[in-house]
């Protein structure tokens, strides 16, 4: 409450909403992407300038529809881009044609908020030690110095085991984890990556 | 090299140092200077908070929609300016020379490298350019609202077709018209004259707007702290409307929404109009006029709602 209209609070606030209203549905635009003929460093770079668009918002409770408005600042990002390149794939301008028809319906969007049961399905996906650490943190609301104390390691070493969880999730988000057809893909692939 | 992932990843050594208990003052000012080694650090650093505060159990949807109702417009207006200069993304258009388009329906809040700030209303264009003498914007199209970091040396100077607005430091807005653009002050003073006519300046102070032809005309309106408040209303997505003709009204929706609204009945257009709506309700409005002159509203077009046809 305190902290509400300052820069800190602000901050958060927007962060919060992104978490919301924008994160559940990145996976989904950048599968329009992929679709786009987009190679994956571009969408990396494409998705992380949308968010650095979302960052500088003073302000979100005017948009209506976090999806739509995500998804219209990274077609426009999309099409600044084709315009600088000289040979433009087909597919890329038939997506951004398409876009139109796009928008998920209102279930979707209902859909699109994540029931909590499934965000702690994603906890359940991490590393064993990294799942510990950040239960205790997130589901129990453990500082991380009492995490240390309690595990008997340094402050440095739960910290670590976060930055790894924030990682992780980030990238489930990316892929779309919290759809239930992409996790055993994903389970599989994580075997292959450590 | 794979910029965008090194970003990603140490954006998440970011956030999990954040949550530490020797997070500090020295921890903020390297996450600035980290900030402002790339533009896309800023997004990469909100993706990766938004990942860790999507872990936090919230009541699904109420908190949000309090969120969005607690947030009245006149707190809106009251902290925009507080907000408007804040360090997200001053850092980030260091570049000269930057475009900024909204689209329609659009409002955009743009932070500038020198603490000003820019809020761009829908279907609008500005570009910037921050030298080192002189703060240059051209309004293109549309309409934008600046609250200007104070400089002398280096004076903010806005050009709208032929007219020109200069402030040293100060908050106003600046919108495009056919054969000119009105100048509205909310703070400090400005001065502003046409480019033929350079030598005839005029000073406008807070609360004073007028209209500047590119032929110089002149037309003054004493604008009173409410009407100056209703006018930018459009700063937090509303359109506020005391005693205004429904047909300007009607303009003012129009700029805001694809879904065009058309008056079929022309006895209505100098009826005047109260209430205060969102800019993208044409609809709301169209009902509200319809119940209060009993007229018909057909929303048949998904295109255009019409006010007033043969009933």
């Amino acid at each position: 409450m305190t902290d509400e209209f300052s820069e800190a609070g602000e901050r958060r606030r927007i962060a919060r909403w992104v978490a919301d209203e924008v994160l559940p549905h990145e996976a989904k635009v950048r599968g329009w992407l992929r679709r786009a003929r987009v190679s994956s460093e571009d969408i990396d770079e494409i998705i992380q300038e949308a968010y650095s668009r979302l960052s500088m918002l003073e302000r979100v409770d005017h948009i209506d529809s976090g999806y739509s408005y995500f998804f219209s600042i990274t077609r426009n990002l999309l099409t600044r881009r084709l315009k600088r390149q000289r040979i433009v794939p087909f597919e890329a301008i038939a997506e951004i044609d398409a876009f139109v028809d796009d928008k998920p319906s209102p279930e979707r969007q209902v859909a699109g908020k994540i029931a909590y049961a499934r965000i702690l399905d994603m906890i359940e996906l991490l590393p064993e030690r990294c799942r510990q650490v950040m239960r205790l943190r997130k589901i129990e609301g453990w500082t991380q110095r009492a995490i240390a104390e309690h595990l008997g390691v340094t402050e440095k070493a739960i910290e670590k085991q976060i930055w790894t969880g924030v990682r992780m999730i980030r990238e489930a988000w990316s892929r779309g984890e919290q759809d239930a057809e992409n996790r055993l893909d994903y389970s599989e692939r994580r075997g292959g990556e450590q | 090299m794979m910029r965008p992932q090194d970003n990603s990843e140490q954006a998440a050594a970011w956030i999990a140092r954040m949550d530490s208990s020797d997070w500090s003052a020295q921890g903020e000012a390297e996450l600035q200077l980290w900030l402002a080694g790339d533009p896309l650090r800023r997004g990469a650093l909100l993706q990766a908070e938004a990942a860790w505060l999507s872990l936090d159990k919230v009541d699904d949807g109420v908190a949000a929609i309090h969120g969005r109702q607690r947030f009245s417009r006149r707190t809106v207006l009251g902290t925009a300016s507080a907000l408007a200069a804040t360090l997200i993304g001053a850092l980030f258009w260091r570049r000269s020379g930057t475009v900024y388009r909204t689209e329609v329906g659009e409002i955009r809040h743009v932070p500038l490298a020198d603490g000003s700030s820019a809020t761009i209303n829908s279907d609008s264009e500005v570009k910037v350019r921050l030298a080192d003498n002189r703060r240059e914007v051209r309004l293109a199209s549309g309409e934008a609202w600046f609250r200007v970091m104070k400089d002398p040396v280096r004076p903010f100077v806005v050009e709208a077709g032929q007219v020109v607005v200069q402030a040293v430091g100060t908050a106003f807005s600046v919108r495009r018209r056919e054969n000119g653009a009105d100048v509205l002050v909310t703070e400090g003073v400005v001065e502003t004259w046409a480019a033929q006519a350079d030598g005839h300046r005029i000073r406008l102070v807070a609360g004073q707007s007028a209209f500047v032809g590119d032929n110089a005309e002149v037309r003054m309106a004493a604008a009173t702290p409410s009407s100056v408040d209703r006018t930018l209303a459009w700063r937090s997505g509303t359109i506020d409307l005391s005693g205004e003709r429904v047909v300007d009204a009607i303009d003012e929706f129009n700029r805001y929404n694809r879904r065009k609204l058309v008056l079929e009945n022309p006895r209505l257009a100098s009826e005047q109009f109260d209430g205060s709506f969102r800019t993208d309700d044409p609809e709301g409005f169209a009902n509200a006029v319809g119940r209060s002159f009993g007229v018909a509203i057909d929303r048949n077009d998904p295109n255009v709602i019409r006010i007033g046809g043969p009933s």
